[in-house]
Formats: C-alpha cells, sequence, structure tokens
C-alpha cells in the first residue's frame, strides 16, 4: 500500500510506522467496542464544523453516548457543549490530556484507570498530529490512538483518510453512530 | 594522588582566572557561588526544575539523519546506531535550537560591539541614564561583572562564545545521551542567550545614543500607508542597527533625510525608530514577501536574522534592489566591500545588480544614490479592486493553497468569494497569513495570489512606541512589592514573532489584561501588531494606555535584543525591591523569580530559533511561557501534571519543606490550543505562592472572570487548588465559590511564609542565602 499524505503538508510523516486507514465505520465501531476505557478527546473546531447544518460537536456527542465514553473537552469547547447541555466528564488542553495519557499509571479521567483507546476530534491539524506524535512515541504499550477528522493523521494508530467530499464524512459519522446503537 | 593534586591545582587556576575576567576584586558585591557558570554549574537547579516540569516532548521527525549512520528510525522505543533514542534526540534538537537562538543574538551583540567600539573606543561609559543604575542584570547575575564601559562588554560576549562552542559540541554523535541532561544544556544555552541580547542592546543604547531612563519615547508611524511612496523608499530587513543608524547618518549629513524614506521591517524597523523617530515601519516578519512583491522599495538593504532568503530573486520581480550589509546573509552575491562607489550605483541602477556590501557607511551611500536614480522611473502601485477580482477569476478552488498552508486555512476560498465581488473573507484571511508565499507557489493555475491580497491589506496608519530600552530601577522601586504580594496581579510580556494563529490576538491579550492593570511589555514584532489593531476612539494600545511599567502600563521595550530588559526587570525586582545579592547567583535570583514574582511570558507567534532560546532563557529564571498552539512544532513542552506532581518547597521561615499541594506556577513552557485558553491560562500562570491573600483574591478574580469570559461560563474545574483560606476568594464571587468548594470537600491550608526551591535538592546555596 502506497503512503497516504495527509490533507496539510506540514503533517506529513518522517518515518516508517503510519496510521491505518479506516474507511468502514463498522470496523471502526468495533474497534471502540473492544476497547475497556475509551476516551473521546474533543477540540474547539466541532463548534465552527458543520454538516449539513449540524454541527460536528453533535455528532461527536452521539458518539459518545452511543459508545458511553467519556469526554474530555480542550481548550473553549467546553462553553459550546455547555450552551447544547452536554457536560464534558473533564476540561483540559490538548497537551495536557496527551500528558496524563502518556503516564500508563494514571487513573484516567474517571478514576478508573487510564484509557485503552483515545479518539481526538477537532483540534488544530497541527497540534493534534503533534500530541498523537507524543502517545505514539512514549505510549504505544498501552495506548491506541484514532481520529474522526476529515483528513489522515500519520501518527495515529487508526484515522479517517482524507475525505474529498463532506458528504463521505458526514455519511461515515451517520453510519459509525448507528453502528456503536446496534452493538448496544 | 598526584594527579588528584594537579586537578586541585588546574581547577584553582580556572577558578583565578574567572576572577580576574570579572574582577572579582572590585566589591560591589560579594562574589556568588557561581561566576561565569559552565555546563555543570547550574545542572542541579535545572533538575530540579525538570523534575516538576517534565519534557513533554512531541517528535516532528521520527528519524535521526544526523550522521552516516542513519537515518535510524527511533519509533516505539528504538535506539539509532548510536544509541541514543527518541526522547534523547528530541533534546538534542532543542538544544540545536536554542544554540542557534543564542547564537544568533550574541553574534549580533559581537558585531555590533566591534562597530561600535571601532566608532566610540573600548572605553566607552557605559551610562544609562539617571535611572537605570542596575544597567546589566543579566551580565551582573550569570558572569558577575559589572560592565563599566563597551570594552567590559567583550568580556561578557567572549564568554558566551566560549560555553556556545562547549554546547555544540555535545550535540555531535556520540556525546550526550539522556535527555535531561540536553535540557539542561538547552537551559544554559537560553540563559547565556539573555546575557548576550543584554550585551548587544546596552552596547546599542550607549553606542546609538536610543532612548534609556525614559518611558514616554515618541509615537511613531506604522503600516504601508505610512510611507511617502512619492518619495525614493529605502527599506531595511532583519535586526542589526548598524545598517540602518550610518544610513541616516548618511542621509542627515548630506541634507537628503528630507528627500528619501527610510521603511523598515522586522527588529530593524524598531531600532530604527529609536534612532529617528521619523522612520517608518512597515510592519513584523509576516508582511516582508507581500512588501517586498509590491515593489515600492526602491532599494532593500539586508542585514541579519528574519530575512528572507531569497531576497534578491524577489527583488528581481520587481525591480528593486538589494544591498546586503552583513556577511550572516550573502546569497551569493559579489562581495564590493571595496570597490568604488560610482560604478556599484552604475551596475546596480543601470544593469540591475546586487552587491554584498558590508562597510555601513559604503553600503550607506550607495542605497541612498540608486534609490535616488532609480525611483523616478518606478511605477508601481497598489492594485486596484477591478484588477485584482479579474485575477482572481483564475482560481477554480482546488485546495491546494489550504494542504501547503503553514497556518493551515483555504486562501482559495478568500479568493473565490473575491471573484464574486466579495472582499470579507479575503480581507480576514489576510489577518491570518504568515506571508511565507507557499500557496502562490503550489498554485496549478498561476494564481497572483500575493499580488491579489494587496486589496485585502489594511491601508491603515497605526501608531507605536518606540522602544524605551531598560525598565527603570525607580519603577522596579514601586511595584516591587505590589508584584510580589500580588497587588499587582502580574507581568506579562509578549515577545517573538507574531505570524500565528491570528495577527489581531496580540492586541486583544494586551487590550484585555491592560484594562484588567497587569503591566504589559512587549518586544519584536510582538510590539508591531499590539499596535495594529484599533479599539475605541480609533487608538491603538499604545495611545491608550500608558507607557509606564505600573498597573495598566504598555511597554515596548524594543527589538528582540531587547528582550534581556524583560528578563532583566524580574532579576531587578529580585535585587532592588528584595535586596537579595544579585553577583554570580543565579539559583538565588532564578528561585526568587519563580516563587515570588508574578511573570508569563506570551510568544503567541513564535517560529524561529530565536523565540525557542529567549522562551528557555525565561524558564530557567522561573519565568513561564504560553505559545500558540503551532509552537507544538518546537517538539517540547515543559509541563506539570497539576495535582500529580511534586508541589513540596522549602519555607525558608520555619525551616522545613511543606506540601503547598498549589501548582503555581502549574507549566514553564505551555502551548494553548486557542486565544481564548490563553486568555485564562495567562493569569493562572501570574500566580504565585508568595501573594497575599488580597493579591491572591485580585489573581483569582481575573482568572475566574477571564474563565467566565472565555470558557462559557462556570468556575475553572481547579479553582480549588489555588484557594488556600477563604479570604483568597475573590469578594464578587465569594458565595459562587464557596459553595463550590463545600461541595467537593475543599480544606483551607496554610500559605507558605517564604516559598523557596532551596533545600530542597542539592546546591551549593544555603538556605540563608534566600531570606532577605
Amino acid at each position: 500500500m502506497s503512503a497516504v499524505i495527509p490533507l496539510h503538508r506540514v503533517n506529513v510523516l518522517t518515518g516508517i510506522k503510519s496510521a491505518r486507514v479506516i474507511e468502514d465505520a463498522a470496523q471502526y465501531a468495533n474497534l471502540l467496542e473492544k476497547a475497556k476505557r475509551p476516551l473521546l478527546v474533543l477540540g474547539p473546531l466541532l463548534s465552527e464544523w458543520s454538516l449539513d447544518g449540524k454541527l460536528a460537536i453533535e455528532y461527536a456527542e452521539e458518539i459518545a453516548k452511543a459508545a458511553n465514553i467519556p469526554i474530555c473537552a480542550t481548550a473553549h469547547v467546553k462553553g459550546k457543549m455547555v450552551e447544547l447541555g452536554m457536560k464534558p466528564d473533564s476540561v483540559y488542553d490538548a497537551v495536557e490530556i496527551v500528558n496524563h495519557l502518556k503516564d500508563p499509571e494514571w487513573q484516567g479521567v474517571r478514576k478508573e484507570g487510564n484509557h485503552d483507546l483515545v479518539i481526538f476530534f477537532g483540534i488544530r491539524s497541527d497540534l493534534e498530529e503533534q500530541c498523537l506524535s507524543v502517545l505514539k512515541h512514549f505510549a504505544f504499550n498501552h495506548l491506541i490512538t484514532m481520529t474522526l477528522d476529515k483528513y489522515y493523521f500519520p501518527n495515529a494508530n487508526y484515522s479517517l483518510p482524507n475525505f474529498k467530499r463532506e458528504k463521505q464524512w458526514k455519511a461515515f459519522l451517520e453510519s459509525l453512530i448507528d453502528s456503536l446503537k446496534k452493538g448496544d | 594522588m598526584a594527579e588528584v593534586k594537579e586537578l586541585v591545582k588546574q581547577l584553582t587556576r580556572k577558578e583565578q582566572e574567572i576572577r580576574e575576567l570579572i574582577k572579582a576584586d572590585i566589591p560591589w558585591e560579594p562574589v556568588g557561588p557561581t561566576p561565569m557558570p559552565e555546563i555543570p554549574d547550574l545542572r542541579s537547579w535545572d533538575m530540579r526544575l525538570l523534575k516538576t516540569y517534565a519534557p513533554w516532548y512531541a517528535p516532528f521527525c521520527d528519524l535521526c539523519c544526523l550522521c552516516t549512520y542513519g537515518k535510524c528510525d527511533l519509533s516505539q522505543g528504538r535506539r539509532g546506531a548510536c544509541g541514543l533514542d527518541i526522547a534523547t534526540q528530541q533534546g538534542r534538537i532543542i538544544l540545536l535550537a536554542c544554540l542557534m537562538g543564542c547564537s544568533a543574538h550574541a553574534a549580533h551583540a559581537g558585531h555590533i560591539l566591534e562597530f561600535l567600539i571601532e566608532k566610540h573606543g573600548p572605553d566607552k561609559k557605559i551610562d544609562l541614564g539617571p535611572f537605570v543604575d542596575l544597567e546589566a542584570p543579566n551580565i551582573r547575575t550569570v558572569t558577575g561583572l559589572k560592565p563599566e564601559t563597551l570594552g567590559d562588554l567583550k568580556i561578557a560576549i567572549e564568554y558566551v562564545y566560549r560555553e556556545i562552542a562547549h554546547l555544540l559540541d555535545s550535540t555531535h554523535t556520540g556525546q550526550e545521551g539522556a535527555a535531561l541532561d540536553y535540557e539542561s544544556k538547552a537551559l544554559h544555552a537560553s540563559m547565556l542567550d539573555h546575557v548576550g541580547m543584554e550585551v548587544a542592546d546596552i552596547a546599542q543604547i550607549v553606542g546609538f545614543d536610543f532612548p534609556t531612563s525614559v518611558a514616554d519615547t515618541p509615537l511613531v508611524d506604522m503600516g504601508w500607508n505610512s510611507i511617502d511612496k512619492s518619495k525614493p523608499v529605502i527599506l531595511l530587513v532583519g535586526h542589526n542597527p548598524a545598517t540602518s543608524c550610518t544610513l541616516i547618518d548618511y542621509l542627515r549629513e548630506n541634507d537628503l533625510y528630507d528627500k528619501v524614506e527610510v521603511a523598515g521591517i522586522c527588529c530593524t524597523a524598531l531600532e530604527t525608530t529609536r534612532y529617528s523617530d521619523r522612520a517608518k515601519i512597515v510592519g513584523p516578519l509576516s508582511r516582508q514577501l507581500f512588501f517586498v512583491r509590491t515593489g515600492i522599495a526602491d532599494v532593500i538593504m539586508t542585514d541579519e536574522q528574519c530575512i528572507r532568503t531569497d531576497m534578491p530573486i524577489e527583488a528581481d520581480k520587481v525591480d528593486s534592489r538589494v544591498i546586503a550589509c552583513l556577511d550572516k546573509a550573502m546569497y551569493g552575491l559579489e562581495e564590493a566591500s571595496d570597490r568604488e562607489v560610482d560604478g556599484l550605483v552604475k551596475e546596480m541602477v543601470e544593469d540591475k545588480k546586487h552587491f554584498a556590501i558590508l562597510d555601513p557607511k559604503k553600503a550607506a551611500e550607495v542605497a541612498a544614490k540608486v534609490a535616488m536614480e532609480i525611483a523616478p522611473q518606478r511605477r508601481k502601485e497598489w492594485i486596484a479592486e477591478e484588477e485584482a477580482i479579474e485575477l482572481a477569476k483564475k482560481c477554480t478552488n482546488c485546495g491546494m493553497c489550504e494542504r501547503v498552508c503553514p497556518n493551515l486555512f483555504s486562501i482559495g476560498d478568500g479568493i473565490t468569494e473575491l471573484a464574486k465581488g466579495n472582499l470579507d473573507l479575503i480581507r480576514q484571511q489576510f489577518n491570518l497569513c504568515i506571508g511565507c508565499g507557499k500557496c502562490e507557489q503550489e498554485c496549478p493555475n498561476d494564481v497572483p495570489i500575493f499580488k491579489i491580497m494587496q486589496i485585502a491589506a489594511s491601508k491603515e496608519t497605526w501608531k507605536i512606541r518606540a522602544g524605551r530600552g531598560a525598565v527603570m530601577d525607580t519603577e522596579i522601586r514601586n511595584v516591587g512589592a505590589p508584584i510580589t504580594l500580588g497587588t499587582i496581579p502580574g507581568v506579562l510580556a509578549f515577545v517573538g514573532c507574531s505570524n500565528y494563529p491570528d495577527i489581531d490576538d496580540v492586541a486583544d491579550m494586551v487590550y484585555e489584561f491592560a484594562k484588567r492593570k497587569y503591566i504589559v511589555v512587549l518586544t519584536g514584532c510582538a510590539a508591531m501588531v499590539a499596535g495594529m489593531k484599533k479599539f475605541e476612539d480609533g487608538k491603538t494600545v499604545y495611545e491608550l494606555f500608558p507607557p509606564d511599567f505600573d498597573a495598566g502600563g504598555v511597554v515596548n521595550v524594543g527589538s528582540c535584543v531587547s528582550n534581556a530588559h524583560i528578563t532583566g526587570a524580574a532579576i531587578k525586582i529580585a535585587n532592588i525591591f528584595a535586596a537579595l545579592p544579585l553577583r554570580a547567583n543565579y539559583e538565588v535570583m532564578a528561585d526568587y523569580v519563580l516563587n515570588r514574582v508574578g511573570a508569563c511570558g506570551i510568544a503567541w507567534g513564535a517560529m524561529s530559533q530565536k523565540a525557542a532560546s529567549i522562551g528557555t532563557g525565561c524558564n530557567r529564571l522561573g519565568i513561564p511561557v504560553v505559545l500558540g498552539p503551532h509552537s507544538s512544532k518546537y517538539r517540547r513542552l515543559y509541563l506539570s501534571r497539576n495535582e500529580e506532581d511534586d508541589w513540596r518547597v522549602m519555607d525558608a521561615r520555619k525551616r522545613e519543606i511543606v506540601d503547598s499541594g498549589e501548582p503555581s506556577p502549574e507549566h514553564l513552557a505551555y502551548a494553548a490550543e486557542t486565544k481564548e485558553k490563553a486568555m485564562v491560562m495567562i493569569p493562572k500562570l501570574c500566580i504565585r505562592k508568595n501573594d497575599t491573600p488580597q493579591g491572591r483574591s485580585i489573581k483569582l478574580n481575573h482568572y475566574v472572570s477571564l474563565y467566565k469570559k472565555y470558557m462559557g461560563g462556570g468556575l475553572p474545574e481547579d479553582l480549588h487548588l489555588f484557594v488556600r483560606r477563604d479570604a483568597d476568594i475573590p469578594l464578587v464571587y465569594k458565595k459562587e465559590v464557596r459553595a463550590y468548594l463545600q461541595q467537593i470537600g475543599w480544606q483551607p491550608k496554610e500559605p507558605v511564609g517564604l516559598p523557596t526551591l532551596i533545600g530542597t535538592y542539592p546546591s551549593k546555596v544555603p538556605l540563608d542565602a534566600v531570606i532577605h
């Protein structure tokens, strides 16, 4: 398989191990369901991105609810979440939650032990890729990393592809929510 | 046994050499434990810092490509052929970055010092005016030398050069093998950077008679439109004022100053306005390529640092002429310093040639003559709206521009809107643009994006206050107590490049915190962009707020090298206000600043290696720094983990180690994701264990109110960690905070009487040294 080039070229991988692309929502859901203590890290772009009038943060909420995944809100996204009636389980900035996640002894946002899977969604792509780099290098023994943004992140374990059209991304998110609900 | 004796003898001789260099026999203060420290001398202090603020490494590259063993894959626990792991490689790269930054300033200092010693002689006295007796706090603290003449500054800069060689040596393959030791070395390099910057700016102030001992420096014009295009225009780009000051001297001496327009980009613009308030500032680094491509500049004189490396190529596109004035950047041009002026002028005018002219006087004369000759033929104007709209129609919005944009936005969207006659989006995007030109290079339809964007550029003129140099000792006497008690809620230093993520961010932050009576100091491109936004009554922050180093003041101290005055001000608080001796006493100064001076640096748009060393130098001195989100690409932050880290300190009054349980300051180098998050983190990083209840209450008032304003309401999740007693709770939030504290089972705790890290790690410094 030839290497996937990320949408933003500042995130081009200089290395060997790059993320596996997942285009099948059922496969993505399967990975989530296998995890014991997943975590959803939500960034401020989710309150800006809109898919046919529905904010990306609303998709994130549906995913969290469907799979009972705790939410960590980064930057100032908490404000929008509260406005929409959502309550994050924790609030850290992106670099801070990553700093915790890389420690296998950390007890996680629910104090039940560190997470074994983390999904990043809605963080500025250069910062998100760097956060994934931290975990790729310093948490590879205890943590799987995934993304839900509409483009490819080489430093994750699993990433969505660069979707050419927003409707493809929207379809993926909706299908993922359906798959997770079916898994209940 | 004989070998041991010889070793002792060598060390003694070395110490004796240092004592001679720093003129230890002049008893202005006793010589402290670390005169002219070498790599190991402050290592224990670094390790103590790094225990709480551990490096957060985000590798930008999984490989090491530095030697012919490689490339080596360092991912997933692998080591390279030399034995290095990925963390240590990050430490090595960050040390290299800090060394680049330190070298840039130190070489600048060395050059300007030689230039000014040639002009004034080595015995030229250092006199920073009636209100600055403590002229060189960094040099005195680090080296133990009290510089009295320009010649004395050479002693300090030669010490920096020596240390740079040792530090650079450690990055060679097969040397240092521990990440934390590379960090200690990076902290060392960056401390030296502040010595180098201080040498440079003291020399410039003394040698060029820049403002000093004054707050109310002139307000000068800034912006493209401030430039009188009807005159010949000479554009200066870079940092070193030898070129610009000599040019102004030449114009004055030859009665040409009214006839030629002198404008600058980046720090050299700030330096030029310290020499002549008639000089104009085009803008920060991010405006360089835009302005060059307008062709308004007849002659471009470059010196050093942050210059486009393709300047002659860009100049050729618009018929401007380039003179490279310093050996740091010669662009492959013919070195013509020894040639006759007339011949050079003829070739530049007729053959459109560029030259490297390293003699500033000759460069000035050639620049003036060439500009005078070619300006009348210049036929360049800003693009008209109709033409821009027509050119925009070539754009198919294919998205290639977004892919290569370092700031991750799609100029194609703005251009597509422009093609429909809507200028709103492209005007917003101009504020996001860092001016690199990669979008245009990538465009498959050859859309002249930069030319089109001229219509988005604001044609406004703004006011910025000329850089004033050092904070005055008299000001420190006034604010020392309120800063350390906390009643002035913090000293904020906006420094470095300004490009990311939005050029308006810095002005917004300065405005917010100056209104809240923080002391705001600025340098470099950050100082420029702070002035590039108008608030009430059409005024910039420099017109709205007083220029004093006092509550609510907005103080432009100057260029990049003026950053030394910011760390210098922190040291002055320890020395002048707290009366702690500073001579060769770095640990005591840094410990005081970390535990008692509520200062925070903000390098919001930082991109350069110089910004890395400026920030890391602040960190060693105990000043936390907030960076923009892109700065995760520096690869390293210094973060604590809040409640889970070690917040024990020595209470020097009780002489016992106590667990403060308080993460203050929480981080030393932190990348905020958004401006809103930075607005909340900045007041938090100004909290210190030394705050009085009144001071803490004021600081928490700002923390809570900014949290409510930018985070959508509620109380900060970690507020309980910073409330020691009920008296710390801000009056306006008393009810709400008390209810929250009760809900989570908060218990009051004893404030630490005299917090210090001395006594909590191995150090030559006795505990009594921090008691004043």
